[in-house]
């Protein structure tokens, strides 16, 4: 039994890690469009958002994995999985983002402006790397819940930890032993992303940021 | 040589900060802009390499017309964001606050823009970098964050970033307001430094005394207006203005 659980849990983390990686990704090309000149981007960066982050993730699941099939465009459980994630994520990491950026002190934006960087090396070595640092603690926030709703996709039968302690509890009727496990299970996927968080934090704190309050 | 004609800004909100500055500087030359806080100095300073925008008035360095450009039928226009960024790059400020990128160490703030902006080759940036660094009294301070370093070592970072872009000219905005009062001596010596080299300098400045030492005139700012200008000598000896005695009757 444990040795099915841990099998669902290690396809809990892949999942999460396939979420967090794609969802970044997408995130921060949206939060780029947020900033866009163009008037009708950034609409369309809030309507996006508004939508995605105002779908439950059950639902959103349930769309992809029986919505898409209806317009002949089926897709398996684990790729309709991963992109429901990876949708779901991307809205979150986004505003994360966005935030980190509109932290930037204008101080630091000027500098920069003085010194007449091009701005491509305006992005890589200022803003960034500057408005990371700000988005770091949500960021890790936001990589806590994807763990968590990966849960949801063992509803379009992604083989997952949930699904797992289904299973084993249609089979032997132990309900709170296993659950407990799970949560357990789940419990320690968290912790270790907010430990990985926390480095991350540390780390930053020593290369020059937030230095007057570490 | 910088030459300001006639520039006039609003803010946002409609009021007047600058009404109308004509100002020459010529080369190597040191202005001092001194004035109650509100007269709009620290404004045209910022003018001065288009951290501000203006309504009105034309700036030129070396008489080339800078940020804005008149169309044929009058119209003002902003220049491109690539020209304004060029033309930047011959300017270098140091604010207030110091402003430095506090996930660089103080090499990385001074190598950044040569870098990044003038795509210099790395070795020659370094060994620029850590010249100046040195001259600003830092040689052994190279590889700090902001956070590690003082106020006024900061500042000197600061100063010694400004100057990696080798500018024609160089913008002070108020560099030793920040700093404690025993910290503000060496900030004031690596620009006695540099007044040797002949930097053509903008200061705004509440330091008075240093102002009378180094700059070449002094402007007196009164809501918007340059009200009196002249060598140190005279405009703090034999002041006119009446807002001018009652502002150095209160300073002193």
């Amino acid at each position: 039994m444990l040795v099915l659980l841990l099998k669902g849990a290690l396809a809990t983390l892949m999942l999460a890690i396939v979420g967090i990686c794609g969802g970044t990704a997408l995130g921060v090309g949206l939060a780029g469009l947020s900033f866009a000149r163009i008037r009708p981007l950034r609409l369309l960066y809030r309507l996006y958002v508004f939508v995605t982050r105002g779908t439950p993730v059950l639902v959103l699941a349930l769309l992809v994995f029986y919505g898409l099939p209806a317009m002949n465009f089926a897709l398996g459980p684990y790729v309709a999985g991963s992109i429901v994630l990876v949708i779901y994520g991307s809205a979150f990491f986004a505003e994360v983002f966005r935030g980190g950026v509109l932290a930037i002190p204008t101080a630091q934006l000027e500098s920069g402006r003085s010194l007449g960087l091009p701005p491509g090396a305006f992005f890589r070595k200022i803003i960034a790397p500057i408005a990371f640092r700000y988005a770091l603690p949500p960021y890790v926030n936001v990589c806590v819940m994807m763990v968590k709703a990966s849960s949801v996709l063992s509803i379009i039968s992604v083989w997952e930890l949930t699904l797992a302690a289904r299973e084993i509890i249609e089979r032997t009727l132990q309900v709170f032993t296993v659950l407990g496990t799970a949560a357990l299970l789940y419990f320690l996927i968290c912790f270790g992303v907010d430990r990985l968080g926390r480095r991350a934090e540390r780390h930053l704190m020593h290369r020059g940021f937030m230095g007057e309050r570490a | 040589m910088i030459d300001i004609r006639d520039l006039r800004k609003r803010f946002p909100n409609g009021s007047e900060v600058l009404r109308g500055i004509d100002l020459v500087i010529g080369d190597g030359e040191i202005v001092a802009l001194i004035g109650r806080s509100g007269s709009g100095k620290t404004t045209l300073l910022r003018c001065i390499n288009f951290l501000e925008e203006y309504e009105q008035g034309e700036i030129r360095l070396d008489g080339a017309t800078l940020w804005y450009r008149n169309e044929a039928h009058g119209r003002r226009v902003r220049m491109r964001e690539r020209e304004i960024r060029v033309l930047r790059q011959q300017m270098g400020i140091v604010f207030q606050q110091y402003n430095l990128f506090p996930h660089m160490t103080a090499l990385e703030n001074v190598c950044l823009g040569p870098l990044e902006a003038r795509a210099r080759p790395q070795a020659e940036v370094h060994e620029l970098a850590h010249g100046l660094l040195a001259r600003v009294g830092l040689g052994d301070k190279t590889g700090s964050y902001p956070y590690q370093l003082s106020g006024g070592e900061q500042q000197r970072v600061a100063i010694a970033r400004a100057l990696a872009m080798r500018p024609k000219v160089l913008l002070l905005d108020e560099i030793t307001s920040a700093l404690d009062p025993e910290l503000v001596g060496e900030v004031l010596e690596v620009i006695r430094g540099l007044v040797a080299e002949r930097m053509m300098m903008v200061i705004v400045t509440h330091e008075l005394s240093f102002a009378r030492e180094v700059a070449h005139r002094v402007a007196y700012l009164s809501q918007g207006r340059i009200v009196e200008i002249g060598p140190p000598s005279e405009v703090f000896d034999r002041p006119q203005d009446p807002t001018l005695k009652d502002f150095l009757r209160r300073v002193r």
